[in-house]
């Protein structure tokens, strides 16, 4: 299957709508005013769906459907959301756990109607579902079952695993909504059958010219992933601290939505620019605290002072060249071709201030981006880091064109052979 | 002791370099970028060069080539985050005599610098 830029960006735009929607339709119904925040289409291993729902309690309600496009659906909102919600449909209803969860599967129904009435209208086809159902749990377990059935059998033919690590990645479309004023969010999952989704996409797909194999997408999310283990893997070498590649994911999204991929934390990291084919930026962040840990771990004298110093700042400043070394040289590698970079920047700032100017440089270019996601994390100490690269689109796509999938997995080249 | 030259724009990658080879070596001057790197070689005409690729201002290959065309007989070790092989072969074009990756322990530098300045 080829899947083009332009029905990416209408499906982004479709599944953002949809979200719009919905959250109309609460804020109708609760007076609560909520904007959707993020709408994006994720190409992940189905195994990490959710994963940024961490271990927070949630409830919602869950969807099938069927028709055009096929697959699950499902609303969550944390449980004090729920109660939020609740309490505004029917003062005194948020202090009832059978009042909440009736407001909760109510509302759910009302929002997500409207959101699969939208892809049905845009599809000019009916698409059925099943009457909701009431989800409750905490982090990813909230999700519909993420394991597909037939696990054992990676590779049935239809496209969807292609690493031979009996993964399967699938297209997953997420909105994250939040309530204005409150630090409070919910999230809308969609996660289309392979199939289905893929000859919808094939069908409004318009030009052959932008059009880029989904294998060989799935084989550079791949790619990514084992250039975040290696950069893992250099942590781990740098500073003792036993370092795991956690998330890899390939999103795609407007480019003034690219920034709140970051959120509002304050990060402290590295900025490369990298050219060649690909060009364009890529970040390792580290949130304070972690900064502070892994520069500590990396210094041979133990630091007397408090928060980060100069000589932190410096550490963080040669892991993240490092770092992002580990993380690219295994797509040039790959491609037979030199990514040069910058040297790195060190970055302080709130996240999405440091994602700004960023995605404006990139936007000059395009109206869409896609955005490689990565996280590391170690349970040794609190340490959390995050790689995050904006290719330029056009590069990209001519980057995969020239892939050969048959080279994927030599990321390494042989110092020995070659001196 | 060998006289040795390190080129690395990182301060904490300076450091590191130098606790590792202070003990064997002199360490004759250190810079951060290409440019310096030339000029210190020229100056101080070390027995060896630790060069780092990734630089502001002039990179370490650049450097690596004008030293080599300068003096063929110098010796260099590229000392870098980078490991891709298009980039080695550059590298060796330049006229690099060994190449390390970063991150790196004490014998994997002992190892490349024995290889080309052989005590």
């Amino acid at each position: 299957m080829k899947v083009d830029i332009q029905s990416l960006g209408t499906f982004n735009r479709l599944a953002h709508e949809g979200a719009e929607e919905a959250t109309a339709a609460m804020c109708q119904m609760t007076g609560l005013d909520a904007v959707v925040d993020v709408t994006k289409i994720t190409l992940m291993d189905r195994d990490d769906i959710g994963e940024q729902l961490r271990d927070e309690e949630y409830v919602g309600v869950q969807f099938a459907f069927e028709g055009e496009l096929a697959g699950d659906t499902v609303l969550v909102f944390d449980r004090e959301g729920s109660r939020t919600i609740a309490e505004s449909l029917i003062p005194g209803g948020g202090a009832s756990d059978s009042m909440a969860r009736s407001s909760v599967k109510e509302i759910g129904n009302i929002m997500m109607s409207g959101f699969i009435d939208g892809w049905a209208d845009f599809l000019t086809a009916t698409i059925e579902h099943s009457p909701p159902e009431y989800v409750e749990g905490t982090g990813e377990a909230i999700l519909p079952d993420r394991r597909r059935p037939d696990s054992d059998d990676a590779d049935d033919g239809d496209g969807a695993d292609t690493s031979g690590q009996n993964t399967e990645q699938i297209f997953v479309f997420k909105s994250e909504i939040e309530w204005v004023g409150e630090s409070v969010s919910f999230y809308i999952y969609m996660l289309p059958e392979y199939e289905p989704l893929a000859e919808v996409m094939g069908r409004h797909g318009q030009a052959q010219g932008d059009a880029i194999p989904v294998d060989k997408l799935q084989v550079f999310n791949e790619m990514t992933y084992d250039g975040t283990q290696r950069a893992a893997d250099n942590v781990e070498m740098m500073t003792g601290i036993e370092t795991e590649a956690e998330v890899s994911q390939l999103s795609f999204a407007p480019i003034e939505d690219v920034p709140k991929q970051v959120g509002t934390d304050t990060y402290v990291g590295t900025v490369v620019e990298f050219t060649g084919v690909p060009s364009g930026f890529l970040m390792v962040l580290f949130d304070e605290d972690s900064a502070v840990h892994i520069a500590e771990a990396m210094m041979p004298i133990e630091m007397d002072a408090d928060g980060l110093t100069g000589q932190h700042k410096n550490a963080i400043e040669e892991l993240g060249n490092i770092m992002t070394s580990g993380f690219v040289d295994g797509w040039a590698n790959v491609l037979q071709t030199s990514v040069d970079h910058t040297p790195p920047r060190l970055v302080h700032d709130m996240g999405r201030a440091i994602v700004d100017p960023l995605a404006a440089q990139v936007g000059q270019h395009q109206e869409h981006a896609f955005i490689i996601d990565s996280e590391m994390r170690t349970d040794d100490i609190a340490f959390g880091a995050e790689i995050h690269a904006l290719p330029n689109e056009t590069e990209l796509r001519q980057a995969l064109d020239e892939l050969l999938v048959d080279r994927a997995d030599q990321t390494d080249a042989d110092i020995e052979q070659i001196f | 002791m060998p006289d040795v030259l390190i080129a690395d724009d990182s301060e904490f990658m300076r450091n590191l370099l130098r606790e590792i080879l202070e003990e064997d070596h002199d360490i004759v001057g250190e810079v951060e970028n290409g440019v310096e790197a030339v000029e210190t070689y020229k100056e101080k005409d070390p027995d060896l060069v630790m060069m780092d690729i990734v630089m502001p201002i002039r990179d370490g290959i650049e450097a690596t080539d004008e030293i080599k065309t300068n003096n063929p007989e110098a010796n260099v070790i590229m000392c870098t985050s980078v490991g891709q092989e298009e980039k080695m072969k550059e590298a060796v074009k330049a006229g690099a005599d060994g190449y390390i990756t970063k991150p790196f322990q004490k014998p994997s530098v002992m190892e490349a610098i024995e290889d080309v300045v052989p005590t």
